[in-house]
Formats: structure tokens, sequence, C-alpha cells
């Protein structure tokens, strides 16, 4: 018995260190993250897009094996390379006088980064609205799959701070992982007014406020880096500050009635609505409402854009790793309430 | 707009943050000694508490 405790809880530090190393020593993915210039007019077009993450190239790559093309609506123009580097490609291209669009997609379609994306990547001024020339277009040409090695993938809005998935996520599930502990205790302990089962809630309340307000710090420094501001008014993000306010509620209450014998029934029942708020702000408001938050738009779950196989690999055991570590700490926490208890009691 | 300009200004501004000069390592360095730090306080806590209980439990231990 022994030897499993400290299994677990040494295992889950394993864990997080095996995070750590390979969410920072991972290569991200390339992509495209500037087009110049960004303003194109009709005519022969000299355009430069540079690129982020993993070299795409090598430094003597040949221009021939990559193949640059521009999409205005659904057509494709072709733009001849004429110097691949390992972050960035130059080109010229013909942007005609008419085009379904004014806007610019480019597809860099190389032999094993696979294919780079840049929505909006040009505007074409003084273009009329129509078709492309048929002497323009091109069709599409054929797509590689990526022979990359282990890498995380590229998002055009969050870019390198995607490691950042690998601690806010999972501080959030310790969170609820806790305070779902904290609710069932309550609940026990409204039905049978055990001390027992308070010392349980009070434990998992202090330990969950922990990795709340840690969630929130690391998704306040992720909304700087991808939205531009430390805290923007979102349904999501308001929801996550509500809630650890709510729970730090709970605490001042406890401080509040001191010794009182009928702190554990009425923190018990406050603890019940903080956890039925917790579920409403954060896992039924958001499906409700328009978010910044990535995969709030209707559905809160994860899906393949959020998360390929290379981030799954450390996510999980991130998942896995911080929930232990929250565990240990609230079952300290518990024991010293039941120490602290006896001395009381005594 | 603003937005994209920002995200743009900031990415270029984190993608040579990070690993410019190999600070990729110095994060991952410092992230491990504060892990590190937080198990030994943990497991000297877990230890702690192990022996006031066995203490509660039989006083004359």
């Amino acid at each position: 018995m022994s030897s499993w405790n400290s299994l677990w809880k040494w295992g889950g530090v394993a864990l997080l260190a095996y995070v750590i190393l390979r969410g920072f020593s991972t290569p991200l993915q390339p992509g495209f993250i500037e087009a110049s210039p960004s303003r194109l007019s009709p005519g022969s077009q000299d355009v430069a897009l540079k690129a982020v993450g993993q070299p795409f190239a090598d430094v003597n790559a040949e221009p021939s094996a990559y193949t640059l093309v521009l999409r205005s609506g659904t057509e494709l123009i072709q733009a001849q390379l004429t110097s691949v580097s390992p972050h960035g490609v130059q080109a010229r291209t013909e942007i005609p006088s008419t085009l379904p669009s004014p806007a610019l997609d480019a597809f860099l379609f190389t032999p094993e980064a696979g294919t780079l994306f840049l929505g909006n990547a040009f505007f074409v001024e003084d273009a009329a609205v129509g078709s492309v020339p048929a002497s323009l277009q091109v069709p599409p040409p054929e797509e590689i799959a990526p022979s990359l090695g282990f890498s995380f993938p590229y998002q055009p809005t969050i870019i390198e701070s995607i490691r950042n998935l690998l601690w806010h996520v999972p501080m959030w599930f310790a969170m609820f992982f806790v305070m779902g502990i904290g609710f069932v205790a309550s609940l026990a302990q409204l039905r049978t007014g055990d001390v027992r089962w308070d010392h349980r809630a009070e434990a998992a309340v202090r330990t969950g406020l922990v990795f709340g307000i840690l969630g929130l710090a690391t998704g306040s420094l992720w909304a700087r880096f991808t939205w531009g501001a430390w805290w923007v008014s979102d349904p999501q993000l308001n929801g996550a500050l509500v809630t650890v306010l709510l729970y730090s509620g709970y605490r001042v209450l406890r401080a509040a009635m001191g010794q009182d014998e009928r702190v554990g029934r009425i923190a018990a029942v406050y603890n019940v609505f903080a956890f039925v708020m917790l579920v409403i702000l954060l896992m039924v408001l958001p499906r409700y409402t328009e978010s910044l938050h990535p995969g709030k738009d209707g559905n809160p779950g994860f899906n393949s854009y959020d998360l390929d196989n290379s981030l799954r690999a450390v996510f999980y055991p991130a998942v896995i790793g911080w929930g232990a570590l929250c565990y240990w700490m609230y079952t300290l926490r518990l024991r010293m309430n039941r120490i602290e208890h006896r001395l009381l009691t005594r | 707009m603003n937005m994209t300009l920002t995200h743009h200004v900031f990415a270029n501004a984190l993608e040579g943050f990070f690993f410019g000069s190999g600070k990729a390592h110095v994060v991952t360095g410092v992230a491990l000694i504060i892990l590190a730090g937080l198990a030994i306080s943990l497991w000297r806590m877990d230890r702690r508490l192990r022996q006031l209980e066995s203490e509660q439990h039989d006083p004359k231990a």
C-alpha cells in the first residue's frame, strides 16, 4: 500500500518532468506568418512570404521543387518562385485586372513540410470583379503528405504559445476534478452531518482554488500573446473569474464563521451552490454564446483542429501529471485538517 | 486589423525570444527546478504529516 502511495505521487512528478522536457523541446511545424507587400495592384508583382517554426527548406533549396499558388475566391493563380529559404519564399506573379475577390490566400506546396497556408495574405486594389483570365489560372497542385518528425501543429493565431496547452488546460481539469470531490463531500456532509466529509470538502476547495488561480494566470498570459490583451470580456474568461471568486467566497465564509459549530453545514450548502455555478459558467453558458476561446464556438470539446497526435502524446500525460499533483496536495491538506481537528477536540 | 498586427508583432518577438540563443533550454531548466522544488516540499510535508499522525495515534512515540 505504501509503495503504491509513493508510486502514483512520484509517477505524477515524472510525467510532469516528461511534459516539461517534451513540451519545450518539440519543434513547431512551419507556417506562414507574414506577406509583403500586403497590398498589390494588377500587373507583374514581386511578393515575399515569411514563415515561422521548423525550417521547411534547406539553405540551398531548389525553387522548382516548390509550388506557390494564390487563391481568389475558388480560382487559382500561379506564382513563379524566385528564391526559397528555410523560413521564407520570394516570387513573381501576374495579378489579373479581374478577380472574383480582392483578397488572395497563399498556398505553398513543399516536398517535406506539406502545404503552408496564409489566409488573406494579399489585398488587390483597383481590380474589377470577374473571373481570372484562363491563361493565368492553374489547376490545383497535388498535395504531398508532410514527412516532418515529431512536431507540434502550427496554428496561425497561437504559434509557439501552443505549448501553454500543456499547462493551462490540465490545470483547469485538475481544478474540476478536485472541486468535484468537494461537491460530493459536501453532499455527503449534508446527508450524514459527519465532520470528516467537511474536512474533505474544505481541503478540496482550498486545493482547487490554487489550480483555478493558476489556470486564470496561464490563460491571461496566453490571451496577451494571442489576442493582444491580458483580459478580454469573453463569456469563458469572465465565467472562469466568477467561478474562482465564488470559491474564494467559500473561504471567506469559513473564515468569518470561525469555530461556529454550524460552519460545516453552511459551508456545505454554499459549496454545492458554487459547484453548480461552476458547471453553468464554464460548461453550459459558453455553449450558448460566441467566444474567442478555442473550441467554444458552440462546442466546448476538443477537435482535430485544436489537438493533433503529437500534442496528444504530451497533453494526456500532462492531464494525468497535473491531476496527480493536485490530488497529492489535496490529500496533504486533508490530513492537516484531520490532525487540526484531533488537536482541537482532544 | 489591429489584432492581426499585434499578433504578427508578438509572434515574431515570441519566435525570436523562444528559440534565440537557446532560451527554450533555460525555460525548460527553470521549469524543472520549480517542479523539483515543489515535489521535494510536498514529500517533506508528507513525511512530517505521517510523523504527526503517528504521534497522535501513539502519544508516547
